[in-house]
């Protein structure tokens, strides 16, 4: 027994890797820039100069938060022609963009070169001052001026992020028109010839063949994994000391998000696995113990009919028929209490009392998601039982049928069942997102759900780790509860 | 039992003989039938083009010709009369010598301006009729299930629902299958300690694999992202070349290992195939799934095939684990010892005589499957999540119809498709199993 929890304790840790590498996996290949979604919503307010210093300054700060200047993985396996300090590389589409010319030409020192030269071309490009011009000069109107520079910086900023060929050459030719037409670009000159130069370099270079030659690389403990997992014993707690990061939406923490909602939906998926167990189990006695009568065959079609019903039909059902003007307005539609008569202060009875019209429609459909499924269980678990030996012996010594059933036959068919308690925890945080969608309850499930639509993946990825690893924690302990429960299981 | 009777006993004929005695299994998979006939001609049934048109002489077939066709409509002294655009003409208002409608003439994505804002079944019906008038709408052009918020038809919504709800059922219980099929038969074939191969071998299949990875998909990664951006075909066709670059290399690797003569390496080692297939079969269920095909639709851009084929493989678990369990019974049998014996390939004693023989409880195990992969489409549709705006299935429907709860056809009609759908998959599993299998029969 003891080797077998071990056992099982062992098999689980590598379970838990494995879903911590998935949803990391998931989290980095998300679209967008997660620096760019967060320093939206702090930006601040200022002249369009002096906002795009600070934005800059904040996006820097940002990403050494984020830990995204750090390397993926512990190692990566790239190959010989491309740099291992690829990852200090600031701007996501920058790196893509040196990683793909790189791949191309398998020369990365050339490519670093022409990247380099870009940015100081940029940096000349920045310093460019259409009202110094202006003023230094008579014959150009200023918006022209204007016009020509942005032009020029545009290009630069698309040659940064572009590495198909003919788009590089078709930005070259533009700024090579600009900077022929207009004299006061004359400072960049130097620069864009070397950008050229570099260019040309890279695709005359003939070191493709180095691309074919694989190259591990070793990072330490110092990745990206290692600081979302642990931490990095300062700013960064880590996923397994409950830091989950921040939301993109908010940049309010996801814990204390969480934390807020999970009451709602883990109280309410408790009420109605309970509920669900309540009504399947003395149903699944009977029918198992009436079996093949005509009340089982009537009972095994009607459940096998409600199996196939979609609760989001159910839910949406009993809307339109209790909690709609046109037909019975029994219940209200959404919400879970009435914002101009709900009063924190209230006692919790009161609450309750207050709230049990909001919740009874979402119990039922709730309720009714495990309700079927559960007497099939149940009522096969129980015939099962009910032709082994044992009952048989408890029959033969003159037991009356109730004691039989109810205390020889349910304690052994409860079992099976078990296992779907284990399924409680992971519902509770990741919310029934469809039913809670339905009936506009303030849980988990709605909180997945806007975080969906918004985008916002430290959300999502941080409730499917934690469901991941509470469905994993939940089977470890039924089956450790099965094998103390039941002798006869045998773990090999 | 007779000899003769013995002789002739087919498992396939025994097993139809016991389905059919379950009459509400049979009239599901009747009704099956006429579902999928009805996805195959959802473009006839419902479709806002005429099937057949006389029009001022020219015989022309709207619904059968593709939309971005056009036709040049000469007067009889040959001077053009008008040019008729098949996607923006609007057939209702042409005068027509003879015209054929489809059942329903009215196309799933297409909005009818005059019956917008959920009009009901039953209710007033506008219609715009050869002369431009605006009049009740004829029998013909009534909206039979009523309309949507922008005026589209639900009936045609629906029809053409079925076909996205075969076809989500197809692909991913196809993707499913291979992959559950596959992995579950060489874990019970092999289970633990039967995949034996010298450890030298065992160590070059691994180097090959890595090689294969990084030529096949590390190396070619943007022709593969290239390819994927040009569209799906040939996005599925890099796919392949990266696929057949892996496998290259890995028989390379293997036939390298032939070279080396050290006794030592030359060594037995057995692959654990079993212990692999069954973790990864345990890391896949401890997800909850629909949380899982949320996360990665939401990291993937929208699209209906990409649901599908994330269905598809969150969700070959069930199948594996039957084939698993099946074939762990077969190889102790006689038939397929006799194979080993005559020294037949694994690949042949697997795919030739033991596979063959285990289908019979995937079958149930497939079945079960497009009925829950149906489910988690509509539920994904009705939540709007992973399938584009545009396209109309019945969980979208629902959506609308839970949107505005006073257009209950909207949440009826769909509802009750999807409802019937799953029911007949269901049933039609349930009835399988007993036919197939007594044993399992509850």
């Amino acid at each position: 027994m003891l080797k077998y929890t071990i056992e099982r304790v062992l098999t689980f840790i590598p379970m838990l890797i494995a879903i911590s590498l998935l949803s990391f996996v998931i989290s980095i290949n998300a679209p967008g820039d997660p620096v760019e979604r967060l320093a939206k919503s702090a930006e601040s307010e200022g002249s369009a100069q002096e906002q795009s210093g600070a934005s800059k300054k904040i996006k820097a700060e940002l990403r050494k938060k984020l830990g995204l200047d750090l390397p993926i993985f512990y190692f990566s396996v790239s190959n010989l022609s491309t740099s291992d300090t690829l990852y200090r590389i600031q701007d996501k589409y920058h790196k893509a963009t040196l990683e793909h010319l790189t791949h191309k030409s398998g020369n990365w020192s050339k490519v670093s070169d022409y990247y380099k030269e870009l940015l100081s071309l940029q940096k000349v490009h920045m310093k460019l001052n259409s009202k110094d011009i202006f003023e230094s000069q008579t014959e150009l109107e200023l918006n022209t001026i204007n016009e020509a520079v942005n032009q020029v910086g545009f290009e630069i900023n698309n040659l940064l992020e572009t590495s198909e060929g003919e788009l590089i050459d078709l930005s070259f030719s533009k700024i090579d028109d600009k900077l022929s037409n207009y004299s006061f670009l004359s400072s960049l000159n130097s620069r864009f010839e070397n950008v050229k130069k570099y260019k040309n370099e890279i695709n005359i270079s003939e070191d493709k063949w180095r691309t074919y030659i694989p190259k591990i690389n070793w990072y330490g403990s110092k990745n990206q994994y290692h600081l979302w997992l642990f931490g990095n014993g300062k700013d960064r707690k880590g996923l397994l000391r409950g830091d989950f990061g921040i939301s993109y939406i908010d940049s309010q923490p996801i814990s204390t998000k969480i934390w807020q909602k999970i009451g709602i939906s883990f109280s309410l998926s408790l009420i109605s696995i309970l509920l669900a167990y309540l009504i399947s189990i003395p149903i699944g006695i009977y029918s198992a113990h009436k079996k093949d009568s005509a009340v089982d065959k009537g009972f095994s079609l009607v459940l096998f009919i409600l199996y196939s019903m979609p609760s989001f039909f159910v839910g949406t059902l009993l809307l339109l028929q209790f909690a709609n003007p046109d037909n019975l307005a029994w219940f209200p539609v959404s919400g879970i209490q009435d914002p101009t008569l709900f009063d924190p202060e209230w006692s919790f009875w009161t609450k309750i009392k207050h709230r049990m019209p909001f919740l009874i429609l979402p119990i039922i459909t709730y309720t009714y998601g495990s309700f079927a499924f559960l007497s099939r269980i149940m009522r096969v678990g129980m015939i099962d039982v009910v032709s082994q030996d044992y009952i048989r012996t408890a029959r033969a010594k003159g037991l009356g049928e109730k004691k039989v059933i109810l205390k020889h036959a349910l304690r052994n068919s409860l079992l099976p069942i078990i296992t779907v308690f284990a399924a409680i925890f992971p519902m509770a945080i990741g919310g029934s997102i469809i039913i809670e969608v339905i009936f506009s309850i303030p849980g988990m499930g709605v909180e997945v759900y806007n975080s969906i639509l918004n985008y916002d993946y430290p959300m999502i990825i941080t409730v499917f780790t934690i469901s991941g690893f509470l469905t994993m924690l939940g089977y470890l302990v039924a089956d450790i509860l099965y094998a103390v429960v039941d002798p006869r299981i045998s773990y090999k | 039992m007779s000899t003769q009777k013995t002789e002739n006993f087919s498992f396939k004929k025994y097993a139809w003989n016991q389905f059919k005695k379950d009459k509400i299994a049979l009239v599901c998979l009747y009704l099956l039938f006429s579902l999928v006939v009805l996805a195959v001609l959802a473009p006839y049934i419902a479709n806002e083009r005429p099937l057949y048109a006389d029009y001022k002489g020219y015989k022309l077939y709207p619904a059968f010709a593709s939309e971005s066709r056009t036709d040049s409509i000469f007067k009889s002294d040959g001077k053009l009369d008008e040019i008729l655009q098949y996607d923006i003409t609007d057939w209702r208002t042409l005068d027509f010598n003879k015209v054929v409608w489809a059942p329903i003439p009215y196309s799933p994505s297409t909005m009818d301006r005059y019956n917008r804002d959920y009009v009901s079944p039953s209710g007033k019906q506008r219609f715009k009729n050869k002369n431009g008038e605006i009049t009740d709408a004829p029998s013909k052009f009534r909206h039979k299930l009523g309309t949507d918020g922008i005026g589209r038809d639900l009936a045609a919504g629906l029809i053409h629902g079925t076909r996205i709800s075969l076809m989500v059922g197809l692909v991913s219980m196809g993707i499913a299958s291979l992959i559950g099929i596959f992995l579950g038969a060489l874990a019970g074939f092999f289970g633990d300690n039967k995949l034996k191969m010298p450890r030298i071998k065992y160590y070059f299949t691994l180097i090959g694999l890595f090689f294969g990875l990084f030529y096949g998909f590390g190396h070619r990664k943007y022709a593969l992202a290239d390819g994927f951006s040009n569209g799906i075909m040939s996005g599925m066709i890099e796919l392949m070349l990266s696929i057949l670059v892996l496998v290259l290399s890995i028989f390379l690797f293997r036939f390298l290992s032939r070279l080396i003569k050290v006794d030592k390496l030359q060594e037995e080692t057995f692959v654990p195939i079993d212990t692999f297939v069954s973790r990864g079969i345990e890391l896949l269920n401890s997800i909850p799934r629909l949380l899982l095909i949320i996360t990665i639709t939401a990291v993937v851009e929208r699209s209906i095939w990409i649901v599908m084929i994330i269905i598809g493989i969150t969700g070959w678990t069930g199948i594996a684990r039957f084939t698993r369990a099946e074939l762990l019974r077969i190889r102790s049998l006689e038939f397929v010892q006799a194979a080993e014996s005559l020294g037949y390939s694994a690949k042949r004693t697997i795919f030739k005589h033991a596979l063959p023989n285990a289908l019979a409880p995937v079958f149930i195990s497939i079945a079960f499957g497009i009925a829950s992969a149906i489910l988690i489409e509509s539920g994904l549709s009705f939540l709007g999540i992973g399938v584009p705006d545009d396209i109309v299935t019945w969980g979208s429907l629902l959506n609308l119809g839970r949107q505005n709860l006073e257009a209950w056809w909207l949440i009826i009609y769909p509802g009750m498709a999807i409802f019937i759908t799953i029911t007949i998959y269901n049933m039609i599993a349930e009835a399988s199993r007993d036919a197939l299998d007594p044993r399992l029969k509850s």
